[in-house]
């Protein structure tokens, strides 16, 4: 029995002597080397760090995020005359590892900045800890609008679910004439749920008439068959369906669509721009409509063009709209240190909250009072297969 | 004077226990200290888990959604009127929960009675079956929590989960409550009831022919394991600070699964132990996820590797200790 309890015992002690013991070692480190290397060395380093989903279910899009980043820390890697590094920590599509990385990057890499996270609940679970920690966080693509919401600290260089909503909306009452749209959405998507609300909304007001959403439809994420939702909507014989949702579900929701003799045009959001939409749904999805970031087709400004370039240079392949927002995250930070003429996580924040007009490559990018950014979005339709740019649309 | 020695022991090991929190506390950052907040709580959540898995023998994956009532009992409870105002932007929440506001612990205590009582009523049908079946009805329920919660937006706001619940949680709470479980734990086990739980486990016939009540034995252990995940989900809750449906999935049973089988079915001790060493070392073991640079050569980093060593760890265990990583007896 003693025997026993003396080696629990021996394990608590070493559970919390690792946990300390990283502490101190750090600490020592650190002055270890401000010690060997002169003061400086530790100064001449800007740290950015970046937390994303490289593993999970959220891997595909943190990856291409992270691309973006990296390609502009090429770009740009120096800032006040100081190297900038970046620190980058997987989530695992985990809102408690992210936390937990978000936590890690302010307490034992001391960034000055943070970059992340694709999925608007893992940018949410770091809302708390950038604002506690008092350093400025700017995500890529969280569109969901809880994210920068009572946080003073946390920022985004994509615009919300209410913007792109509204832009449907009006695509749909202007350009295709539709008097009654039908809504089928993925109730366990946050932005799929905010996309159709604030699309409903809308065009609720445009039409003027209470009647005109004549039917909302929902499904969960990974149903195959969409047949009922599908059957009722044709019943209701819109003008035109809304149906947000990942490329994956959208494309088979097409297909059945069609299948069904459903001829009317069918609208999506930003998640659609993926190959795989295309691939999956093949001849159906042809003359869908979704509206997006970010078009490589009309650059919305110079950046853009650089920008293009060097991606397809570094990765051989076209540029996406998450890399594209990665890339502008980062030159946000960097254009606000360079203002702020300081290393100090709130003169940054400071600086940041006052971007306006900033050349990015996703668009002008200017942030109002909650962090979000005021900016226009693009449409796009399929054509022959590929991505065509319709038009950009300003925000009001 | 056996008895009377064991007590002293466990005396010993409490109060060095809590100085060492209390050494903790003061000298750890954030970070860390929010390392050892988890580690707490998945003590909580892999001891509630051993009870019904591990001591009674009933193989449930059902653990998430208790969690996840849990959790949002506590999110509901405790967050403040204006921010839920904020929260439900899309479909105001309905009236009754609107303007209530309660303190941490009641609203934790009722977290844990409410997931409690669901045990109770999923339990009494549930624990009928055995086995796989039970497996796959429980996992069911952890589903159909998960659905509805993502589907009733005006008391859970759907998808777009909830943000801003006071972060109440701090190490008093969540190791005060693992103490609290383990003490629970070490004398739930040690009285008849603990006997009667392990008598099912290794023979449920002979048990039942000893004059134990399966069921009720059954229905009882899966409450008490469903109220502490209920508890330990309000604790994981209120150290986030924002929670959705979405974090509810299977993966998070697999967690406490993982935690469960490390430490060994059926020990106390051991779901303590890789508690904590499971939580330390998913932080610990990020380097591998880092490039390493060995002088000659450098080795890019590969996102994911950390998983890869904790499954190796998993297999070995299985395949060389299946009674867990320090087993008593």
């Amino acid at each position: 029995m003693k025997r026993r309890l003396g080696l629990l015992l021996l394990v608590l002690v070493l559970a919390v002597a690792s946990l300390v013991g990283c502490g101190e070692a750090t600490e020592t480190d650190q002055a270890d080397d401000a010690g060997e290397t002169e003061e400086s060395a530790s100064d001449d380093v800007i740290k950015i760090g970046v937390f994303e989903p490289m593993t999970g279910a959220n891997a595909a899009g943190g990856e291409m995020t992270v691309e973006g980043i990296e390609l502009a820390h090429e770009t740009r890697g120096e800032v006040l005359g100081k190297k900038v590094e970046l620190v980058i920590v997987d989530n695992k599509s985990d809102k408690v590892e992210s936390a937990n990385a978000a936590s890690r990057l302010i307490e034992k890499d001391e960034v000055v900045a943070i970059i992340g996270s694709y999925g608007s609940s893992l940018a949410m679970a770091a809302g708390d800890i950038v604002k506690r920690g008092e350093v400025p966080a700017v995500g890529c693509s969280p569109t969901n609008p809880l994210v920068t919401l009572d946080n003073d600290y946390y920022f985004r260089v994509c615009f919300i679910d209410p913007f792109q909503g509204t832009v449907m909306a009006n695509y749909a009452f202007n350009e295709l004439g539709a008097k009654k749209a039908a809504i089928i959405q993925d109730v366990t998507q946050d932005y799929s749920v905010g996309l159709s609300k604030y699309f409903v909304d809308a065009f609720k007001e445009l039409t003027g008439d209470e009647d005109s959403i004549v039917e909302i439809s929902s499904y969960n994420t990974g149903d195959q068959d969409f047949t009922s939702q599908l059957t009722n909507v044709k019943g209701k014989d819109p003008d035109v369906i809304f149906a947000p949702g990942n490329y994956g579900e959208s494309a088979l929701l097409i297909k059945q669509a069609r299948d069904l003799g459903i001829e009317v045009p069918i609208l999506g959001g930003d998640t659609w721009e993926a190959p795989e939409l295309v691939e999956i749904g093949g001849e159906a999805v042809e003359g869908t409509v979704f509206s997006t970031h970010f078009t490589a087709e009309a650059p919305v400004t110079d950046v853009s063009e650089v920008f293009l370039e060097q991606y397809k240079e570094k990765f051989d392949k076209e540029a996406n709209a998450f890399a594209a927002l990665g890339y502008d995250a980062y030159m946000v930070i960097l254009d606000a240190i360079e203002r702020a003429n300081s290393t100090d996580p709130k003169d940054i924040r400071d600086k940041i909250a006052e971007t306006a007009d900033f050349m990015g490559a996703t668009g002008i990018i200017t942030l109002d009072e909650n962090g979000d950014a005021v900016k226009s979005a693009v449409i796009k339709k399929v054509v022959d297969g590929e991505f065509e740019y319709l038009t950009t649309v300003e925000p009001n | 004077m056996k008895e009377n020695n064991r007590f002293k022991n466990s005396l010993i090991m409490l109060i060095v226990t809590i100085a060492v929190l209390f050494v903790l506390n003061r000298v750890l950052d954030d970070y860390k200290l929010r390392i050892l907040n988890l580690c707490g709580i998945y003590i909580t959540l892999g001891l509630s888990m051993n009870l019904i898995n591990g001591f009674t023998g009933l193989f449930s994956l059902g653990h998430a959604g208790f969690m996840a009532i849990g959790a949002y009992t506590v999110a509901i409870l405790t967050m403040p009127v204006h921010m839920k105002e904020m929260n439900f932007f899309m479909k105001p929440i309905v009236p009754f929960l609107a303007n209530i506001e309660w303190s941490f612990f009641p609203a934790l205590m009722m977290g844990g009675i409410l997931a409690g009582l669901f045990g109770f009523l999923i339990g009494a049908p549930v624990l009928r079956l055995t086995d796989d079946y039970l497996a796959i009805a429980t996992l069911g329920f952890a589903e159909i929590i998960r659905v509805v919660f993502t589907n009733t937006q005006s008391i859970t706001n759907g998808a777009l989960g909830l943000k801003g619940i006071p972060a109440s949680t701090n190490v008093w709470w969540s190791w005060g409550v693992a103490i609290i479980t383990v003490l629970f734990m070490v004398f739930l086990m040690e009285g008849s009831y603990g006997k009667a739980f392990n008598a099912i486990r290794e023979d449920e016939i002979a048990a039942q022919s000893m004059g134990i009540n399966l069921f009720t034995h059954k229905v009882m252990s899966f409450t008490f394991g469903s109220f502490l995940a209920g508890i330990g989900g309000g604790l994981l809750a209120a150290l986030l600070g924002t929670i959705d449906p979405n974090m509810f999935r299977i993966v998070l049973t697999f967690n406490i699964l993982l935690i469960v089988v490390l430490g060994g079915l059926g020990s106390i001790k051991g779901s303590v132990v890789s508690a904590i060493l499971v939580t330390i070392a998913m932080e610990a073991l990020r380097f591998l996820d880092e490039s390493i640079n060995l002088g000659f050569v450098e080795l890019k980093g590969i996102a994911g590797m950390r998983m890869v060593v904790f499954s190796l760890i998993l297999m070995g265990v299985v395949i060389f200790r299946r009674e867990g990583l320090l087993k008593e007896n």
